[in-house]
């Protein structure tokens, strides 16, 4: 306890605390790490980014839909499905269930109301079918709820879901009819998560190799240049792409694996350059020669004598690597090589740029990801620059 | 004043460094021999580049392995061992525990990330098996050995809390927690100025005096080995030129180098104070392009023809027979063909 607040009440902390634009810039991180991290507990899914909410497609918060205007959002869509569902069953038998299942559109994901209607059909054969009396009355509660079901859909929205149904509306749809909004804060999750996980990955790989290889010098020194000069020869985006083909058939090519392997086998190489110069320099330091007479092995010496000492440069690393991520894995998806299965910057700003929606003055879907994006990069610009400023030595 | 036993702990003998440079082998101790006994400070002078360090830095194998060669004949004694034999594992054990080192620069001998405090431990708890209070109890009796102020509460400072002299107190209580048998310190007071600089050499005494602790003091200070020494080995070009006990070096200087480098020391009430010092001409030989003869003939004021068509051996002043070896422990040697005569050299004051 009395470390940390030691470390925090140092002169390049109160120094950094004192910088405006530095606190804003953490404030605006911190809301988009506290987005992230309510879209990592479950507060928007990917089914939520992909449910049809409506095709009015202009933003606005005040907009209140009403069942009927729902319905009429949600059967343009659907209707085509709708018509599929009841030539399967006894179209009579059916079409209560059927008009629930219409009105459910507005709420919930194509597959969600696929299962009802088809529940709801299997339902009504059972009953036309059965010449059991009792059998039937043991159906007709589940009839009921079903019904009831239909009733709470049928009225007017109220406090949590209103608040939902408005937010999902605030920045209008795209050509498909999802929320911009919604979409737009899945993708902060998206781009936080890619850009956490790699920097964290590539700043501790590349302090690693870096201070070894300039502690130990010879060999170890030579082969760990080689390798990062070796990948730095390569083509960034261009490999990229041949690990986003190399994991098209396999069962991770929707989760975000291709895009971490990729990130991480070339990210760090940055980190490792400087962290290595920065320890040739620290291993002429005598505290370095004093941890040597003092008997300590070199990997001992390496891990707890030498790598602290970087530290500062690992931080600004760190916040450089983030921005560098995210800003490629929104390239990167924008090309169709990187998320794929969920929605990123990337993938909107694409979706906007093929419909030709944005030719025809439909801005609202690139102007979202652009500006979520923006924001994020800048603030974290604008902290690693104050960082670098309260940190470095030589800057009084 | 401490009765040193008779038998050295430390034995050089022909230590000969060499190392693999881009322009060719440069050999920069050259047959360097000597003695050091339990609790007796030896004292190393010499210019820069002479050698003192490179010396001390074999003793405790502290340079870089790729490009350092010793001569198969060199050979330095520690408790029946030859430390230049040893591996590097073996080494690491015999570092901190048995033979401690403190730097010059007490602003950058300390790791700028840690306690003071975690530091002093950190070589207790890698050397050896004490639970963690007990070892933070033995980092405060250290800190209190090396008489700092208000040990309890220094313990948690950081280094850059602590003033030049606080710090060096550091660096002696860390290199002293092991409680070493010989101790090097490479000019451990020259970043200091002259209170702290002799408030650290009482306390470097104090402390042989308490644990009998053989230390060997590297410096360019003739003060400070005035202040601080038993014994002297004057060094220049790779090689010892003078040794001798530390009256024997002052007050009857027998070869030339030693007696021009006493002349540049300003003397304290000396009258002629306000003259310019006198410095010692030209430069020393570089280490690629050694002279034949005696190293400082270029330099020398004596120099005759003989001086640069052979080496000197280390002889004995007085009967000239050839000592070879800077061990005794008395037994004055000076390495050149005319040493200085006993009533040439008069009476000095320091």
């Amino acid at each position: 306890m009395s470390m940390t607040d030691r470390f925090f009440k140092t002169r390049e902390f109160r120094k950094l605390f004192r910088n405006k634009s530095a606190v804003i810039a953490m404030l605006v991180i911190a809301a988009y790490l506290f987005t992230a991290l309510f879209v990592m507990c479950g507060g928007i899914t990917r089914e939520t980014c992909d449910t049809v909410v409506g095709q009015n497609k202009m933003p606005g918060f005040f907009i209140q839909q009403t069942p009927e205007q729902r319905y009429e959002n949600a059967t343009s869509k659907f209707l085509p499905m709708v018509q599929r569902a009841l030539s399967r069953a006894d179209q009579t038998a059916a079409l209560a269930d059927v008009r629930l299942g219409q009105e459910r559109v507005v709420n919930k994901s194509a597959a969600q109301l696929q299962a009802i209607i088809d529940r709801a059909i299997e339902l009504k054969n059972e009953l036309n079918q059965s010449e059991d009396l009792d059998a039937d009355s043991a159906r007709l509660p589940q009839l009921k709820a079903l019904e009831d079901q239909v009733a709470m859909l049928k009225a007017p929205l109220t406090g949590w879901s209103r608040l939902m149904q408005n937010a999902s509306l605030v920045l209008g749809t795209d050509a498909q009819g999802r929320s911009i909004f919604l979409r737009g804060l899945y993708s902060i999750k998206i781009a936080i998560q890619i850009g956490l996980v790699t920097a964290a990955f590539c700043v501790l790989l590349g302090a690693l190799l870096g201070a070894a290889a300039g502690y130990f010098g010879g060999w170890v020194d030579h082969g760990i240049v080689w390798v990062y000069t070796t990948f730095s020869s390569i083509p960034n985006l261009v490999l990229l792409v041949v690990l986003s083909y190399a994991f098209t058939d396999s069962e991770v090519k929707d989760t975000l694996l291709p895009v971490y392997i990729a990130f991480g086998a070339t990210f760090w190489i940055g980190t490792c350059r400087v962290i290595r110069g920065e320890t040739l320099k620290l291993k002429r330091m005598e505290y370095i020669q004093a941890a040597q007479t003092a008997g300590f092995s070199p990997f001992y010496i390496l891990v707890r004598h030498v790598i602290p000492n970087t530290a500062h440069l690992m931080l600004i690393n760190f916040s450089l690597l983030l921005i560098g991520a995210i800003k490629s894995e929104v390239i990167l998806s924008f090309l169709g090589f990187g998320v794929k299965g969920q929605p990123s910057w990337g993938i909107m700003i694409r979706d906007a740029g093929n419909n030709g929606d944005v030719v025809s003055g439909f801005f609202w879907e690139i102007g979202t990801a652009t500006a979520l994006m923006f924001a994020l990069v800048l603030a974290f610009n604008i902290l690693s620059d104050a960082l670098q400023d309260a940190f470095d030595p030589k800057h009084v | 004043m401490h009765m040193p036993e008779d038998r050295p702990i430390l034995k050089v003998r022909n230590l000969r460094t060499r190392f693999k440079t881009d322009r060719g082998i440069v050999t920069a101790v050259d047959g360097v021999s000597f003695d050091l006994y339990p609790g007796e400070t030896l004292g190393i002078v010499g210019e820069s580049g002479c050698g003192k360090s490179v010396t001390n830095k074999s003793i405790i194998r502290l340079l870089p392995e790729r490009v350092t060669q010793y001569d198969p004949d060199s050979n330095i004694s520690y408790h029946g061992q030859n430390l230049l034999e040893l591996s590097e594992r073996q080494m690491r054990s015999i570092r901190g525990n048995d033979i401690g080192m403190i730097f010059q620069e007490p602003m950058t001998a300390l790791n700028p990330v840690f306690t003071v405090g975690w530091q002093i431990e950190e070589a207790l708890k890698y050397h050896s098996k004490l639970s963690s209070s007990r070892r933070r109890d033995k980092a405060i009796e250290m800190l209190r050995l090396v008489e700092m102020p208000n040990p309890v509460k220094r313990m948690d400072e950081y280094p850059h809390q602590l003033s030049g002299g606080m710090r060096q107190r550091v660096v002696i209580a860390m290199a002293l927690c092991c409680s070493p048998e010989i101790l090097i310190a490479d000019e451990p007071t020259t970043a200091l100025d002259v209170t702290i600089q002799s408030q650290i050499l009482r306390l470097m005494d104090d402390l042989k005096k308490k644990t009998g602790t053989a230390i060997i003091l590297i410096t360019h200070d003739l003060g400070v080995v005035a202040q601080a020494c038993d014994r002297v080995i004057v060094m220049y070009a790779g090689q010892v030129v003078e040794t001798g006990g530390v009256r024997d070096i002052f007050h009857r200087p027998r070869h030339p180098y030693t007696r021009a480098l006493l002349d540049s020391m300003p003397k304290p009430g000396a009258a002629g104070h306000q003259k310019r010092l006198p410095a010692i001409e030209g430069m020393v030989p570089s280490l690629f392009d050694l002279p034949v003869g005696c190293r400082f003939a270029d330099r020398c004021q004596r120099r005759q023809p003989a001086c640069e068509a052979a080496l000197p051996e280390l002889v004995d002043p007085e009967t000239k027979s050839v000592t070879r070896l800077a061990t005794g422990r008395t037994t004055p040697s000076v390495r050149c063909f005319y040493p200085l005569e006993l009533r040439q050299t008069k009476e000095r004051q320091v």
